[in-house]
């Protein structure tokens, strides 16, 4: 399973896989989930590197 | 006359929408709970004492001056839906994935960038004796927030050897009658000790090899420090003044935990070695119902020798360290329950 989180800027959003080790850093940082967005290509991914 | 045995609790799992709008039935649940006071409201009045010109020093005149809501307690036995509530609605920032069961991956916000700056998520606490047409009590405190919680873990049978307890606070704004019709109570998916399938707390696994009959309890504790919420437009009830928002302070997570002393052992090491390691909590009941507590780094403050029950211990009070990468606490759990914090 994956989430979305959008950077704490708000200007970047990252599909990361749901584990806790995987969205620690991210979280501890200030990222937060936010809905999958509607249209995957209309938005800078990146995707997390397995 | 009623029973306090009627009083009904309820409150919103998932959040308000804001600190002034209270959670709709479909995200309130209801729920037990082991305090048997209701959460009482305290509206404060001030009189004119102090003021010369009346001719004499007694007061003359009451003014309405606040509502001064103390804090509430919710004391239940750990299970997968009250520590998703608890963790989430008192650290802030949460992960929800799955279809159920669903998970959540819970780490404490930080002020800097969380979304909401220092005011964590808000809900509504319904509390009833005999709602109806003639209620005993029958009212919805809105704009809640959760001040601390207590888990403790310990060498006990039963659901008591696995209890969390969660200090809540209220702004003062309600509304009576509530308007909610509480549903069924739920029925949470408890944990008890016999449930740890995980404890290694700063390289030393108290679950199983050489130190595996070691433990004997652990406390993890959090707080808020919630500032006080009264400012220009903080609002009111009842022509008294109410608190506005809670904003975190210099929050605090304690953790103390108590291991019998045996030949070999290392916390006095790791105390003077000044070593530091992750540390894990890890109950599970189920597939569907797990809850894990990882401190990033943990160090030791203070070991003391000590008898309990006669049997020579250790009691340890960790110092949880901000790890640079990680970040401080990671909590994560899986229950049943859809729409926490949501």
């Amino acid at each position: 399973m994956t989430v979305f989180l959008e950077s704490p800027q708000g200007d970047e959003i990252k599909e990361v896989e749901a584990t806790a080790e995987k969205l620690s850093p991210l979280l501890s940082q200030g990222w937060h989930q936010v809905p999958a967005p509607a249209k995957h290509e209309s938005v800078v991914l990146a995707k997390e590197e397995k | 006359m009623a029973n306090v045995n009627e009083l009904m609790n309820g409150w919103g799992f998932g959040k308000q929408a804001d600190i002034l709008t209270a959670n709709t039935l479909a995200k309130i649940w209801r729920h037990t709970n082991l305090n048997t006071k209701p959460w009482a409201k305290v509206p404060v009045n001030e009189d004119d004492r102090a003021e010369i010109g009346k001719g004499h020093e007694f007061p003359t005149q009451l003014f309405k001056s606040h509502y001064n809501m103390p804090t509430f307690e919710i004391s239940k036995y750990a299970s997968s839906e009250f520590l998703a509530w608890a963790m989430a609605f008192s650290l802030g920032n949460v992960v929800l994935t799955g279809t159920g069961p669903y998970q959540y991956v819970i780490v404490p916000a930080l002020g800097a960038t969380n979304p909401t700056g220092l005011e964590l998520p808000y809900f509504s606490f319904v509390q009833q004796i005999r709602p109806g047409g003639s209620a005993i009590l029958d009212e919805i405190l809105v704009g809640c927030a959760i001040k601390g919680w207590k888990l403790s873990i310990k060498n006990s049978p039963g659901r008591a050897s696995a209890m969390c307890s969660v200090e809540c606070v209220a702004t003062g704004q309600y509304t009576s009658p509530s308007g909610i019709t509480l549903p069924a109570a739920t029925t949470p998916h408890e944990f008890n000790a016999g449930m740890v399938t995980m404890l290694t707390l700063n390289g030393v696994n108290y679950l199983t090899g050489g130190s595996g009959k070691q433990f004997v309890s652990m406390d993890a504790s959090w707080e808020n420090n919630f500032r006080p919420g009264f400012f220009p437009g903080s609002g009111t009830q009842d022509g008294y003044q109410i608190q506005g928002r809670f904003e975190f302070g210099d929050r605090v997570f304690a953790v103390q935990f108590v291991v019998r002393v045996q030949a070999g052992s290392t916390e006095y090491t790791n105390l003077i070695n000044q070593t530091t390691g992750s540390a894990t909590l890890t109950m599970t009941r189920d597939t569907n119902n797990i809850f894990t507590m990882l401190i990033q780094k943990m160090g030791f403050n203070v070991v003391e020798l000590g008898n309990t029950d006669g049997i020579a211990t250790l009691q340890i009070t960790g110092v949880q360290l901000y790890d640079a990468t990680n970040g401080l606490l990671t909590v994560t759990v899986t229950t049943p329950q859809n729409g926490v914090c949501q």
